[in-house]
């Protein structure tokens, strides 16, 4: 999807890149900065969440918690049930994240659904600097979506429902690039079967029930030695 | 929900703890080592999430109205087949989005 040959070249497409993620960001931050202030508090500490917090099903999660004034603690274990799915996504990344400190614990900081699903899929040849300039890009959308939302959320009305289906889009269009590089459909059927079982068993945690089912899954099954020899290191 | 200290304090929290979610695996790292694990879900698990994140996606929005998931399945279907033909994640995505968006708006629901 890159192609980092020229730097200039390589500067659009980064923006395109996250272009996707803009349209989908922008929107729900700012239907968060704007919900936020509604529930009362002050439009700083909207920008504040985005900045330090950077979840966003979190940060849609903690409005009514904040506004029933509920104990720190219990808000703390409900962002750690809500995002626990992201200690799974490290794990295919290990090996492509930078050396260079501050890049790499940037990057560590910003692995929202949105980011890991970009990262994972850039080609091989993509810089650290550009991987971390694709993660800066995303947080900027979500703080200007924040922004806007808490400075004049209350007096902007969005003419048409659906523009946030852009992020729904951008995994549709991931899916197909990780088939593309294996050409094998596995794990796109475990992942279909474990979703139906999570919406049966638990429908509020199915994503993470999902993800667990798939990892279990991934873990039993042994890859293929022929697609294991074809395969370069990085 | 005026108290900005107990806001603060709450954002703080939060950010510790996804924080420290995230950055688990790579701390982790120097046990998991080589571990053939971690190479079976680099492999396995990319491709899995997606489509994960892909069904939680088009449910949310499919719960949004009435209809039944028909628009979401018309709009991804056509994401997935420009992607295929194409490889242009831009026109794909704009395809899409602009379908759903129509139908959300103009049509039936």
């Amino acid at each position: 999807m890159i192609r980092p040959e020229q730097p200039e070249a390589s500067r659009l497409s980064i923006l395109a890149l996250t272009a996707p993620v803009a349209m989908g960001y922008v929107p729900l931050g700012s239907v968060f900065g704007f919900l936020f202030v509604q529930a009362g508090a002050e439009w700083w500490l909207a920008v504040l969440a985005s900045l330090c917090v950077y979840a966003g099903a979190a940060q849609f999660m903690m409005i009514p918690m904040l506004a029933a004034g509920l104990p720190v603690g219990a808000i703390a274990l409900a962002t750690l049930i809500v995002n626990l799915r992201h200690v799974f996504y490290g794990l295919s990344l290990l090996e492509r994240m930078p050396r260079q400190r501050l890049l790499r614990w940037y990057l560590i900081f910003a692995l929202t659904d949105e980011t890991y699903s970009l990262l994972t899929s850039l080609p091989k040849t993509v810089s650290h600097r550009q991987m971390a300039g694709i993660a800066l890009l995303n947080q900027g959308w979500w703080l200007l979506g924040t922004l806007l939302g808490a400075l004049i959320g209350a007096s902007a009305k969005v003419p048409l429902v659906g523009l946030d289906f852009a992020l729904a889009a951008l995994f549709a269009v991931l899916t197909v690039e990780q088939w593309r590089a294996r050409r094998d459909a596995f794990p796109i059927w475990v992942a279909l079967l474990a979703y139906g079982i999570a919406q049966w068993l638990a429908p509020p945690h199915a994503l993470l029930i999902a993800i667990v089912l798939s990892i279990l899954v991934g873990l039993w099954r042994k890859p293929e030695s022929a697609k294991l020899s074809g395969e370069a290191k990085p | 929900m005026s108290d900005n200290l107990y806001i603060i304090t709450v954002l703080l929290a939060m950010a510790l703890v996804t924080f420290a979610l995230r950055a688990l695996p790579f701390l982790a790292a120097q046990w998991l080592g080589k571990h053939p694990w971690v190479a079976r879900l680099g492999r396995f698990l990319p491709l899995a999430i997606m489509t994960l994140l892909l069904l939680h996606a088009v449910h949310g929005a499919a719960g949004e109205h009435a209809a039944g998931p028909w628009p979401e399945l018309a709009a991804v279907a056509v994401v997935v087949l420009l992607q295929l033909k194409s490889r242009n994640p831009l026109l794909s995505i704009l395809a899409g989005t602009g379908l759903y968006v129509l139908i959300r708006n103009f049509a039936l629901i």
